[in-house]
């Protein structure tokens, strides 16, 4: 909990934020200070000296500059003491001596009750009402807003001077317009000469909102800037959804060795990184001369890209908490052009069987396959590239493997079902659902399969806890799906959406508004509108995905999937399979067993007490997916119903002939 | 010395090797100590050097004299010099022919060469002897112990005089906190100017790194950017290894176990020296991994500065240090929390760090006894130990001089110093640098310390101090120190930047006889925000020049503003040159003057033509008679 201090400010007692700059808690008081150089969504640097404020503490005096002093202890502030006002009339005659007319100093000049700076008139004094008055926020936003540093200083002292690097234009200018953006007095200016958006402003105003928020937010929240998806690794882990050993588990004691603060230790640190030129996030990080131990480029030193999250989570799912495992794991999945989490949860399903015997060194070529087993995952990766051995069945995914070994070799089906990690033929991602109705909705609805990409519901759920009740769930189901859609039809990225939001957002909503960023999506719509001209609402936006979303489901019809049963998830996406798992964490699932399922655990052993529970989730699934259905506008079995379609405009002939068949 | 003699040593080596470097010497009738600081290398030192050991082996001498460079022996003035130790006898403003004539006479013949010792300009009495020499008697060497008695290149020699035993004092004491208490009880402050007490600097940083779970770097401040200051050059010339010393020492204290030293390029003797000292002390063992096999791990690093006089300043070098422009950012956040790489470090100035081995050496008590003020009052109370002080300008003998703290200007300036030369008097000096503020002769009196400087309007700042006789104009002095301060301000805050400026113009103009009266007020009012309204402490401290001399010679600035006049005769503009009835006719002057400004007969009174005059002053040098005079 941050602590708070007791200040006064020209007499009038407040309370402040250890640690928070003293200007906020100045004007936050009611009063102000004139500022130049300072700006909001800026590191202050103090350098105006406008905001002088006389501080007393311990007895003793002294001047500091309001903006970027830390108040950590009592003190006594004045903005008006009589030294204060005198050098501030000082500093705003050198400025008005310089700069006369340019608007921004006229304004401070009359703050500080100064007209005449002619004592500070000189050769060096400059009419222009748009010259550069040094105040240092573009060459800030520059490096703090797209973290390029591509605008700087030159000269010393009186020759201080903006530039880019000797003095010529700077090809790693992206050209993000951050600099004009922040300068109060117009020296610098864009030219508009892309891509003819409609409103070239306010497109500008939503971006920057994005760029302040991540120069100012990031630090505090997720650090994408730092460390990129990894920062999520602890925090799973943390809440015991971190997938281990085949989901069986959501945590580990060994899991720091993969998590954010190792992975930051070998990024590439303090270059910008981004899928795109220019943005402010620039989460991709990227581990530079590892030297590869396996595979045809063993001993080469390569640049890895990445690891994410998932890539890393599939390490901890296959048991293999070792950070150079997982550089050279991500680094062939790259090069071979294989999915990181596709190998993963297979790897940690074939892992599973092989530790439950199902199959042995027999099956596998001799490769021992136990969780952890590092050397032998990239070994297959290798088979899989050259088309060899096991790595060639492995490849094929689960739901291939459990056909074949409960074909060939006896295996199991049922039991393979409940372990398999898959649906609709793809693999799941990397977190652990069992607790998070809403999440197991969020995989097993997916159109395209068990990715996060279609409703990310897990951090929503279970960390932020915005989700508490079964409506609240459903309504998520509907309303994720086909907000997370519009990205994708519109191309963008859906990050700077929610990780990372306004420091506001969680007083400002309630925790179902909340968990939609309502700011965030308004930035998206302005943002739209800016480009095409067309003003845009949550209805229509809704409207505009839900015709996309309702023809994927059509198609997916058409191609066998797209029913109820399609949608039902292995067992271990819901609850625990087995004993071990139960007993894991007996006394959370003891206590559900007690308050939700409404059975007395006491004396019944766990392969009993498994079952109560796995018949009460399922059902509870079962309920869900009810709901969810009908809020979507489909028939019981999952299908579109025709009058949807129509509502949507989309009954064309071709599309009702795909479901017409499945009607209720 | 070649490093290939060194080997690591462990804790009990260090008197092995003292004692057979002793012997070594002891095996010589006599050492001549050769300077070569950078003052007498530029008077061809090295040339002395080598000449005195090719006369030595050309008379078959070298089993009786051992050649040795030193560092900056610290007088200068007299430079280049040789001392022949351990008589003590000093030869002085030597030429190579000189050489010749001292191995003959007094190596090879036993009779010193009188022609050479040094002669007091005031008293004109004949030295023969280093310890007689005024320079040096009223000196006592703390910092600079080793100045002049050993090669700066040898480690042995370091090592010969007692050197790392302090360190390994320490580090068997094996108490961090101890040895903090140490540093802190001997009443040490900085001495790169601020005058913060070393030992609390020390403990902050520990509790920072140890609160935080971060590593911590030390940090040497050998930047030196006054311009006529030379003590940390000096002091890494001389005796490098005192500096090595203090900060293995300091690193043990709080837990470091990378140290850096800032040195600014165009020190390229102490650079090479530095590195050679760093060289053997790693082949030793005394830097590196677990050294004396005492179990500590620490190394140096050096960092070259690009000679900005800000990047002294500790935030900006650590700016620096780090790749980015040298500007300094606010101190709310402290470098012993928050330096180099945002880890906590401890910088210190060169001079700071060769005292602390003494301060283990002799013991805290005996370091407090030395100087002003009690420390036993609180570590701000402390003015213990002594100073070293650049001496120049117009004083008999410049050079390099330590004195104990409390010291008074008058002794150091007319004792040590020898009074004004020419017979000339005492105007004013400036202590602290080009941000001191200059004292006048009413100030003489008082006693050289951090506090009583500050309180009389300037400061101890590093060390420099520049002397000035009655032929200074305070003003065009202010102009002078602003003009360098206006060039090296980095321009980051506002105040000092365009306030330097504006101080810089206002004076230059009272220097052209342009000022008006109203330029006082505005001097001082604005000279008040800078100072108060300023970032760092370069811009706090720069309008101290024009301060003080408003403080002191406010008549002097009158006289330029109001009767257009520059009393000392240095403000061109308001000057002129003319002829007195001193003149001998003897037409020099008519023939330097580069205008031909001057005519007259042989052997009569000449004239100046005020029209064609152009200032230069070249007669006023050149006239053997006094007879030009500055009206
Ligand atoms: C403009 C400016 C220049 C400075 N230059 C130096 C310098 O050249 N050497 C130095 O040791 N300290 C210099 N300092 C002081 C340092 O900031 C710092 O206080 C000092 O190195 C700390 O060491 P100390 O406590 O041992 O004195 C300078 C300070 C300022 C404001
Ligand atoms: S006071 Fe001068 S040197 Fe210091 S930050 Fe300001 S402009 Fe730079
Ligand atoms: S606003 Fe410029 S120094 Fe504080």
């Amino acid at each position: 909990m941050a602590q708070m201090i007791d200040i006064t400010i020209n007499g009038k007692p407040v309370q402040v934020i250890q640690g928070s700059f003293l200007l906020g808690a100045v004007r936050s008081a009611g009063f102000d200070v004139p500022t130049l150089c300072h700006h909001k969504d800026l590191t202050p640097n103090g350098t105006c000296r406008l905001c002088l404020s006389e501080i007393e503490l311990k007895g003793r005096k002294r001047l500091v500059t309001a903006c970027n002093y830390p108040v950590r202890e009592p003190l006594c502030v004045s903005t008006t003491a009589e030294p204060v006002v005198k050098h501030r009339k000082m500093l705003a005659q050198m400025y008005l001596g310089r700069w006369p007319n340019v608007p921004a100093i006229q304004n401070i000049a009359e703050q500080c009750g100064v007209t005449d700076g002619s004592r500070f008139k000189s050769e060096l004094t400059e009419e222009n009402p748009k010259a550069c008055i040094l105040c240092g926020h573009c060459t800030r936003a520059c490096e703090e807003f797209t973290l390029e540093r591509v605008l700087d200083f030159a000269g010393r002292g009186i020759k201080r001077h903006l530039t880019m690097a000797f003095g010529e234009p700077d090809s790693h200018c992206i050209g993000c317009t951050s600099c004009a953006y922040v300068c109060p007095t117009g020296a610098i200016s864009v030219v508009d000469a892309l891509n003819n958006p409609k409103d070239p402003v306010k497109i500008r105003n939503a971006g920057m909102r994005v760029n302040a928020e991540m120069a100012t937010l990031d630090q505090s929240q997720c650090r994408m800037r730092d460390v990129g998806t990894a920062n999520i690794v602890d925090v799973m882990n943390r809440y015991d959804l971190l997938p281990v050993h085949n989901y069986r588990f959501g945590s580990h004691e060994e899991a720091f060795k993969i998590d954010s603060k190792v992975l930051k230790s070998r990024f590439a640190q303090g270059a910008a990184d981004g899928c795109w030129l220019g943005c402010s996030m620039a989460c991709a990080k990227t581990v530079d001369h590892f030297e590869l131990q396996t595979g045809p480029y063993k001993g080469h030193k390569v640049c890895v890209d990445g690891p994410e999250y998932e890539t890393a989570a599939a390490s901890s799912n296959m048991g293999c908490f070792d950070a150079d495992f997982l550089f050279e794991f991500n680094f062939y999945c790259d090069t071979y052009g294989v999915d990181t989490i596709s190998v993963g949860t297979c790897m940690a399903f074939v892992m599973e069987a092989f530790e439950a015997g199902v199959i042995t060194e027999k099956h596998t070529g001799g490769l021992k396959l136990p969780f952890g087993a590092c050397d032998e995952v990239l070994e297959i990766l290798h088979q899989m590239a050259r088309g060899e051995g096991f790595g060639v069945d492995v490849g094929k995914g689960i739901r291939w493997l459990k056909n074949k070994w409960a074909k060939e070799y006896g295996a199991d089906a049922d039991y393979l079902r409940d372990i398999g990690m898959e649906l609709k033929g793809l693999e799941y991602s990397e977190y652990v659902s069992k607790e998070s109705l809403a999440q197991q909705g969020g995989y097993a609805l997916a159109t395209k399969g068990p990715q996060h990409d279609e409703a990310w519901l897990i951090f929503m759920d279970m960390v932020n806890k915005q989700l508490p009740t079964f409506e609240d769930k459903a309504e998520a189901l509907y309303y994720f799906p086909l907000w997370r859609t519009w990205f994708g039809l519109n191309g963008l990225c859906k990050l700077i959406w929610n990780d990372v939001v306004p420091a506001d957002n969680s007083k400002k909503h309630k925790p179902q508004d909340a968990a939609k960023i309502p700011d965030h999506v308004r930035g998206y719509f302005e943002f739209f509108e800016g480009m095409t001209g067309t003003a845009l609402d949550e209805t229509r936006m809704l409207e505009q995905s839900a015709r996309v979303y309702n023809f994927q489901r059509c198609i997916s019809r058409m191609l066998g999937f797209g029913t109820r049963k399609d949608d039902i998830p292995p067992y271990r996406s819901m609850g625990p399979v087995t004993v071990e798992e139960y007993e894991s964490r007996a006394e959370r699932y003891d206590a559900q067993l007690k308050d939700q399922v409404g059975v007395d655990p006491t004396g019944k052993n766990t392969a009993e007490k498994v079952r109560l529970l796995r018949a009460f989730r399922e059902g509870q699934y079962q309920k869900l997916v009810d709901v969810v259905y009908k809020r979507r506008g489909w028939t019981s079995n999952g299908v579109p119903k025709i009058e949807r379609l129509k509502e949507l405009g989309i009954d064309l002939p071709e599309i009702v002939e795909m479901v017409k068949n499945d009607q209720e | 010395m070649s490093n290939h003699n060194l080997k690591p040593i462990d804790k009990s080596d260090l008197e092995k090797i003292a004692a057979r470097v002793r012997e070594g010497f002891g095996r010589y009738k006599a050492m001549i100590m050769v300077c070569t600081g950078t003052g007498c290398v530029a008077a061809k030192g090295f040339d002395i050097r080598d000449k005195m050991t090719s006369e030595i082996e050309k008379h078959g001498l070298q089993n009786e004299y051992l050649v040795v460079s030193t560092g900056c022996n610290g007088f200068c003035a007299a430079g280049p010099l040789a001392v022949l130790q351990p008589s003590g006898v000093f030869y002085q403003k030597l030429k190579a022919k000189d050489v010749e004539e001292i191995v003959e006479k007094h190596l090879q013949g036993g009779q010193v060469v009188t022609r050479l010792l040094y002669t007091d300009p005031v008293t004109e009495k004949t030295h023969e002897k280093m310890e007689d020499i005024p320079f040096f008697t009223k000196q006592q060497l703390v910092a600079l112990r080793n100045k002049g008695l050993i090669d700066p290149e040898n480690i042995e020699h370091y090592i010969a005089r007692g050197g790392y035993t302090a360190l390994r004092k320490v580090l068997s004491d094996n108490d961090p906190e101890k040895a903090i208490d140490e540093v802190l009880a001997s009443g040490l402050r900085g001495r790169g100017g601020g005058g913060f007490p070393t030992g609390l600097k020390w403990r902050s940083g520990r509790k920072a790194a140890k609160e935080r779970g971060e590593p911590i770097y030390v940090v040497c401040n050998a930047d030196e950017g006054d311009p006529g200051a030379f003590m940390d050059r000096s002091i890494v010339e001389t005796d490098p290894h005192s500096v090595l010393e203090g900060m293995l020492i300091g690193a043990f204290a709080v837990g470091s176990h990378e140290g850096f030293v800032y040195i600014r390029k165009e020190y390229p003797l102490a650079l090479v020296r530095l590195e050679r000292a760093l060289e053997q002390a790693r082949t030793m063992g005394l830097l590196g991994k677990n050294i004396l096999g005492m179990g500590f791990d620490f190394d140096i690093e050096v960092h070259r500065g690009a000679g900005a006089f800000v990047c002294g300043e500790s935030s900006a070098l650590m700016a620096s240090m780090a790749g980015k422009p040298g500007e300094p950012r606010a101190k709310y956040v402290h470098n012993v929390e928050y330096g180099y790489r945002d880890k906590p470090t401890i910088l210190n100035n060169v001079e700071t760090w060769a005292n602390v081995p003494v301060i283990f050496e002799k013991g805290s008590k005996w370091f407090a006894s030395i100087g002003t003020g009690d420390v036993s009052k609180g570590p701000w109370n402390g003015n213990s130990g002594t100073k070293v002080f650049s001496l120049v300008g117009r004083v008999n003998h410049t050079g390099l001089v330590e004195v104990p703290m409390g010291m008074t200007l008058r002794e150091i300036i007319f004792d040590i110093g020898g009074g004004i030369p020419d017979g000339r008097s005492f105007k004013a000096v400036q202590t602290g640098g080009p941000s001191g503020g200059c004292l006048p002769e009413s100030c003489l009196d008082l006693k050289v310390d951090f506090d009583s400087l500050t309180e009389a309007g300037s400061m101890m700042g590093s060390g420099g101090m520049i002397v000035m006789d009655d032929r200074s104009c305070i003003v065009d002095v202010a102009r002078y120190f602003i003009n360098f301060l206006t060039d090296e301000s980095c321009g980051k805050c506002t105040p000092c930047r365009e306030g330097l400026f504006a101080l810089n113009r206002t004076l230059t103009k009272i220097c052209d006889g342009q000022g008006t009266p109203d330029d006082l007020a505005f001097l001082e009012e604005l000279s008040q925000t800078v100072a108060a309204a300023s970032l760092c402490q370069l811009g706090a401290s720069a309008p101290n020049p024009v301060l003080s001399a408003l403080r002191y010679f406010k008549a002097e600035f009158e006289a330029h503003i109001n009767d257009k006049r520059c009393p000392a005769g240095v403000c061109k503009p308001l000057i002129q040159y003319g002829i007195t009835d001193a003149c001998t006719g003897c037409v020099v002057c008519a023939k330097r003057c580069p205008t031909q400004a001057i005519t007259g007969e042989k052997k009569a009174k000449h004239a100046i033509s005020s029209e064609k005059c152009i200032k230069c002053g070249v007669c006023l040098e050149v006239c053997k008679f006094d007879a030009v005079e500055v009206k």
